[in-house]
């Protein structure tokens, strides 16, 4: 009577899996979340709003995912995964990687501007010392 | 301490220092009885200890950063700082007093001709005595392999003691220039845009301070940070004379 499922048959069961509702509520729940946290921390200055797009882009998807779960299984099938929290953590993972990269990009960007910074606090001050020779140095 | 030699144009000798006071007033006297007719510019890289004052109290420009940036960094405000005097020339050593400043004149010798506009202190030219620690050894052989690659002859290519001219300083106030160790990728990097490169043979003195090439992760970062930096380099520069050459009519 055991019936043996094939590998494909089983990834159907998987994906034909009841649509539970709590899942959404929770996606619903973080996508709110995250939205009221990028909000709070603009408003305390804690974020610049520049850095927000990312993050409210993140949310929106966490809205439309939520709202549309169906559209999350057509993705699972195109790509050909079992499940739809694989896709979302493989995505969540390529997302990670990116920002980091991301950045990864800008600290390199503003440590060149600190140091041309820094040089040229030492290059003034020495400027200053030789123009008032009896100044004390500045630290 | 700080004159012009006459009937020459303005030469600056720049020594990087972090928390070598132990060692620093010691370098200074010694650079003082070498009359090398530059203007000694000390950049204090954001010292604990009384670097700074040492470097002052002996006459010397002293160039304080606000906090510690990296040796690279602290070269680089010297040179900032030789562009803004409008120096011809500028020698660079080092604070832990293994560079002998009565070299620096034979050392500069080939760029006040005219033959190179830059050359780096060899310690291994000829026979000198220096023993390096098999890693350092290794590490040396292979960034000289890599130069060689690219046509660049340097047998000491992590040596700090070097004379420079204008040209070179015009190309090392940019922002590719590293913050912490420009070694042979910078070397390269100046080679590459048509800069010309020679050594002389310099006496070293050991030094019991730990180096870039000494102790665990470091090195093991410094290689391969200078791999990276190099093979970038020498892809820049590729795809600069690639762009010449198409520009060419």
């Amino acid at each position: 009577m055991n019936e043996t499922l094939t590998p494909e048959q089983l990834r159907e069961v998987f994906l034909a899996a009841a649509d539970p509702g709590s899942a959404r509520v929770l996606a619903l729940t973080c996508s709110l979340l995250l939205v009221s946290v990028v909000l709070w921390l603009v408003y305390r200055r804690g974020l610049r709003e520049e850095y927000t797009p990312i993050w409210m882009g993140v949310a929106l998807a966490l809205v439309l995912v939520s709202v549309r779960l169906d559209w999350l299984y057509v993705l699972t099938r195109a790509i050909g995964a079992w499940t739809a929290s694989s896709l979302i953590f493989f995505l969540g993972e390529i997302f990670l990687v990116v920002i980091c990269l991301n950045y990864a990009v800008r600290l390199s960007r503003t440590g060149v501007q600190i140091k041309n910074l820094a040089q040229e606090v030492a290059l003034l001050r020495a400027r200053l010392e030789r123009l008032d020779p009896g100044q004390q140095p500045l630290r | 301490m700080s004159h012009l030699e006459p009937g020459l144009e303005r030469a600056v000798l720049i020594i990087p220092a972090y928390n070598e006071a132990a060692s620093l007033g010691d370098v200074l006297a010694r650079v003082a009885a070498a009359d090398s007719g530059c203007e000694v510019v000390v950049v204090d890289d954001g010292s604990l200890d009384d670097t700074g004052k040492i470097a002052a109290r002996s006459g010397a420009t002293v160039l304080r950063h606000p906090f510690n940036l990296g040796y690279g960094a602290a070269l680089q405000t010297g040179y900032k700082y030789a562009l803004e005097l409008n120096a011809a020339l500028v020698v660079q050593m080092d604070a832990d007093g293994q560079h002998d400043p009565a070299q620096i004149r034979e050392l500069t010798a080939g760029i006040r001709s005219g033959n190179y506009d830059l050359v780096v202190g060899s310690r291994f030219l000829e026979t000198s005595g220096y023993r390096m620690s098999p890693l350092r050894s290794i590490g040396r052989k292979l960034f000289s392999a890599l130069a060689r690659l690219a046509d660049l002859r340097v047998s000491d290519p992590t040596s700090g003691f070097q004379g420079m001219n204008r040209r070179v300083l015009d190309l090392y106030a940019r922002d590719f220039f590293p913050t912490d160790y420009p070694d042979v990728d910078v070397l390269l990097t100046a080679f590459r845009h048509g800069l010309r490169v020679g050594e002389h043979p310099v006496r070293m003195a050991q030094t019991s301070r730990a180096s870039t090439l000494h102790g665990g992760l470091r090195s093991v970062y410094y290689v391969y940070k200078m791999l990276l930096s190099t093979v970038s380099a020498t892809a820049r520069a590729t795809r600069r004379a690639e762009e010449q050459e198409a520009d060419r009519p």
